[in-house]
């Protein structure tokens, strides 16, 4: 298994590697110069052409290229990504706190989203094609479709302003979780049911079933093999789940004024600060090697003959 | 296998329960705010950095919290940290006698040695506040005893007491707050003079001004305001109504965070007020006299655009009657501006007259006139974040049809816009004057300047003549002809129509209809929040 681990995660490397330099070079496209961006970016109301180069050369941007990349792989290994064209401040003390805001949202959403998949994809599979299987897929087809800000909006005004239960937004207590949780939830519990009901619905049809109830297993038993196999099938989708939400939360954040990574990553894109974009592209897609390691790790865990194949 | 998927549930939901557990640590503090005694403003974007000698921060935040040696009000300049203050014969040397018994936040007094501290910490960094021509002309700043100082000039400088009025950058910050001696490698802490100090702030979530009871102009009667992070405007309007927020006001550049229509609905439902300013600035049309391979070149053309915006209609329309449509570059409430200048308005029939006599010619009602076989095409480019200009630039690009100019209109970011501006790659684009108390000055003083409007000004014929009477203007010491000067500045870019004036802004705020004493400054930069009481 340790040498699985092991081999998993050197495969990985290149890859970052190829992510930070697409990540760099891309940035670098962009027309605009970098030291005008940081001047207009700080509200300077006027800037002068010794102003310009003072500021070029303080960024480094009088050396070429592939120098400048070098750079900023070796300081980003020490985690230092610079500092913010706009504040001054380093990236990290402002994307930091940031991934880690939108990483407890995300973790709580995860939770919720595989608990209700679970509970709803088994109801319906045991109950396929009946009423509860017909009114679940129903409803939730009809509240995956809903834009997010549309019903986030709404349960806002229901929850917080109609009823006076929760904060409209903000991030001061659990109770600042719960809108916010249930909007991501409905968005992607609606997709994930579907797929533990179809596993179930086609591990129930397996050879081992008929055995076990051959065998005289009590159905609860026999239920609770079936979910056992279908969630193998789930587990490296939920695990990306992870990554996935991290990545797009921008429309909740910004309606509940949620201070993390979505809401910091429009405003660095729409004030041309380079190097948090830059920083937040090579977190997400860090993260999203990381869960993806996670999740074939689990796999493995799970199903030895896996381990064979790398 | 179950005891390992056992583990791995368990060891998640532990890890999420430490997660949510690490974010409570100051919780129910602000969760009920207790909006009869104190003000929550919404605001769209964090209070950022508070340094009063950067341009990063949230200016309403650093007014509440620095101050100046002089206050700018309707009446003229008057006193503020300075009781009085002397001007030298020549204009030089100005002696400023400061308020005694006043002291920063942090308790270090407020005297000659910090104004001193202060100003040379300015100085140090002037590359940054070239726009301000006071700092190119600060020579030396002396301590004369323990409350007086004084600032000794390069050449007379009349906007000098105008300048040192303004938000920034000639406030003053506890000296203990600075950083390697000085402010432009940071500061640690926000300790001004002013009425409120920064008690909490927490990045992109909130923060806290209390009242500072020491206050020398009397503690303020609101003791707690706080600005809260609400960055869409449908989170503002339902925490408006659920009263977790009860003010609003139009924040730095134009950024409504709630639209007309809205606030009308909270004002009628009878909770709220609604407050509007005089004008503080002009919504411009700025056209670039020096690109000769356009027909924006040519003054006729110009007239003829000015003539075809239809200002009363996007006044109305657009706007709703909260800014008026604008006939000149600055409102006549602009010191030096109230001058004679002819009255431009919309006028279709006028505009093809102008145009026909320029030699511009139509074929068809309907097509696009041409002059020497070339096409009257003009591209007009608007802010992509702002909620109204796109919708202006298409009622012109609609009413410019009708005359045979075609209009191209592009959105753009504001960055991008302000580059456009300095390297002179546009033929129009939307733009604003600086506002009460840096007009007329400043926003005259860009007119040279290259990353402002030089390109907007170098085409017309009176360019030198104009560039002179600017620079003649600002060194003027004769309040009579400074007068005459701006009037004659006025009027060539008047005539030129190189500014092309639509709508007045005004500074909005919607406050609790309990709440007195609501005015405003000579900034739309700015709210006297220490005036306001509730009754």
């Amino acid at each position: 298994m340790g040498s699985y681990i092991t081999k998993r995660l050197l495969i990985s490397i290149p890859l970052v590697l190829v992510i930070s330099f697409v990540t760099f070079g891309f940035i670098h496209l962009s027309p605009l110069d970098p030291a005008e961006v940081v001047l207009h970016s700080q509200g300077i109301p006027t800037i002068t052409d010794e102003l310009l180069a003072q500021t070029r050369a303080k960024l480094g941007m009088d050396q070429p290229f592939l120098t400048r990349y070098l750079n900023w792989v070796v300081s980003c290994l020490q985690l230092d990504f610079g500092d913010s064209y706009v504040t001054g401040k380093p990236v990290w003390s402002m994307l930091g706190p940031a991934f880690l805001h939108t990483l407890k949202l995300t973790l709580v959403s995860t939770f919720a989203i595989v608990v209700l998949s679970i509970v709803l994809g088994v109801a319906c599979a045991l109950n396929a094609g009946k009423w509860v299987d017909k009114s679940v897929r129903g409803i939730s087809f009809c509240l995956t479709s809903m834009p997010s800000y549309w019903l986030a909006a709404l349960l806002i005004w229901y929850f917080s302003v109609k009823l006076d239960l929760l904060p409209t937004s903000g991030m001061e207590s659990y109770k600042s979780y719960i809108l916010p949780v249930i909007v991501i939830t409905i968005s992607y519990a609606g997709i994930y049911f579907r797929m533990i009901r179809s596993s179930m619905l086609s591990n129930m049809n397996e050879d081992y079933v008929l055995y076990a109830r051959a065998s005289g297993l009590t159905e609860k038993k026999i239920t609770m093999h079936i979910l056992r196999n279908s969630l193998q099938v789930s587990i490296s989708v939920f695990c990306m789940a992870v990554p996935i939400i991290l990545g797009s939360t921008v429309v909740v954040e910004n309606i509940f004024a949620w201070p993390g990574l979505g809401t910091l990553s429009v405003k660095s894109i729409l004030s041309r600060d380079f190097p948090i974009i830059q920083a937040y592209v090579l977190v997400l897609a860090v993260s999203f090697i990381l869960f993806n390691t996670v999740s074939d790790i689990i796999n493995a865990a799970l199903n030895p003959k896996l381990r064979d194949g790398l | 296998m179950t005891r390992r998927m056992r583990f791995l549930v368990r060891t998640f939901m532990v890890s999420i329960v430490l997660l949510v557990g690490c974010s409570n640590s100051d919780a129910a503090k602000t969760e009920s705010t207790d909006t009869g005694k104190e003000i929550v403003y919404a605001t769209s974007k964090d209070i950022n950095d508070m340094n009063p000698h950067f341009y990063s921060g949230s200016m309403p935040a650093q007014g509440m919290v620095y101050e100046s040696l002089v206050e700018n009000t309707a009446d003229g300049i008057k006193p503020s940290l300075a009781e009085s203050w002397e001007i030298s014969g020549d204009g030089k040397v100005y002696t400023f006698h400061l308020r005694k018994n006043v002291m920063f936040h942090d308790g270090e007094p407020f005297n000659a040695e910090a104004v001193k501290k202060n100003i040379e910490a300015v100085q140090s960094n002037a590359s940054k506040h070239s726009w301000i021509k006071l700092s190119t002309k600060i020579m030396d700043c002396k301590v004369l005893d323990e409350y007086t100082v004084e600032l000794v000039l390069s050449e007379p400088y009349y906007p000098t007491l105008v300048e040192l009025s303004m938000t920034r950058p000639y406030v003053f910050i506890s000296p203990k707050n600075f950083v390697n001696g000085g402010t432009k490698d940071g500061v640690n802490g926000y300790n001004g003079t002013g009425p409120y100090k920064l008690a909490l702030h927490k990045v992109d979530q909130y923060a806290v001004f209390e009242a500072n009871e020491n206050y020398w102009g009397g503690a303020p009667k609101v003791k707690k305001i706080t600005a809260k992070v609400l960055p869409a405007g449908e989170s503002t309007f339902l925490a408006l109504q659920k009263g977790e927020v009860n003010f609003v006001f139009t924040d730095d550049r134009g950024a409504n965070s709630l639209d007309v229509e809205a606030m009308n609905q909270f004002a009628a439902s009878g909770e709220h007020q609604i407050i509007r300013s005089q004008p503080m600035n002009t919504g411009i049309i700025v056209a670039n006299s020096s690109k000769s391979e356009s027909p924006v070149h040519e003054t006729a053309v110009r007239e003829a655009f000015w003539h075809a915006i239809d200002r009363e209609t996007i006044s109305k329309q657009i706007f709703e009657g909260t800014e008026q449509a604008a006939y000149t570059l600055f409102s006549s409430n602009v010191h030096y501006a109230n001058v004679k200048l002819e009255k431009r308005g919309y006028d279709l029939e006028k505009a093809k007259k102008i145009l026909e006599e320029a030699g511009w010619v139509i074929g068809n009602v309907g097509e696009i006139r041409t002059k020497d076989g070339k096409p009257l095409v003009m591209k007009l480019y608007y802010d992509v974040n702002s909620s109204t200009q796109k919708t202006q630039a298409e009622l012109i690009q609609n009413t410019g049809k009708k005359i045979g100019i075609d209009l191209e209109i592009i959105g753009e970011e504001s960055s991008s816009i302000a580059k456009r501006r300095s390297t002179g790659d546009y033929d129009l684009l939307f733009n604003q004057t600086w506002g009460l108390a840096y007009d007329p000055q400043s926003t005259i003083a860009a007119f040279t300047s290259k990353s402002s409007y030089y390109h907007t000004t170098r085409g017309i014929s009176q360019a030198d003549e104009l560039y002179k009477k600017i620079e003649q203007v600002m060194v003027s010491t004769d309040e009579e002809k400074r007068k005459s000067l701006y009037a004659d500045i006025l009027t060539i870019v008047h005539e030129e129509a190189v500014f092309i004036p639509i709508t007045n802004g005004r500074v909005t705020i919607m406050a609790p209809k309990n709440l007195q004493g609501i005015s405003f400054k000579q900034t739309q930069f700015e709210l006297p929040f220490e005036r306001m009481y509730f009754e």
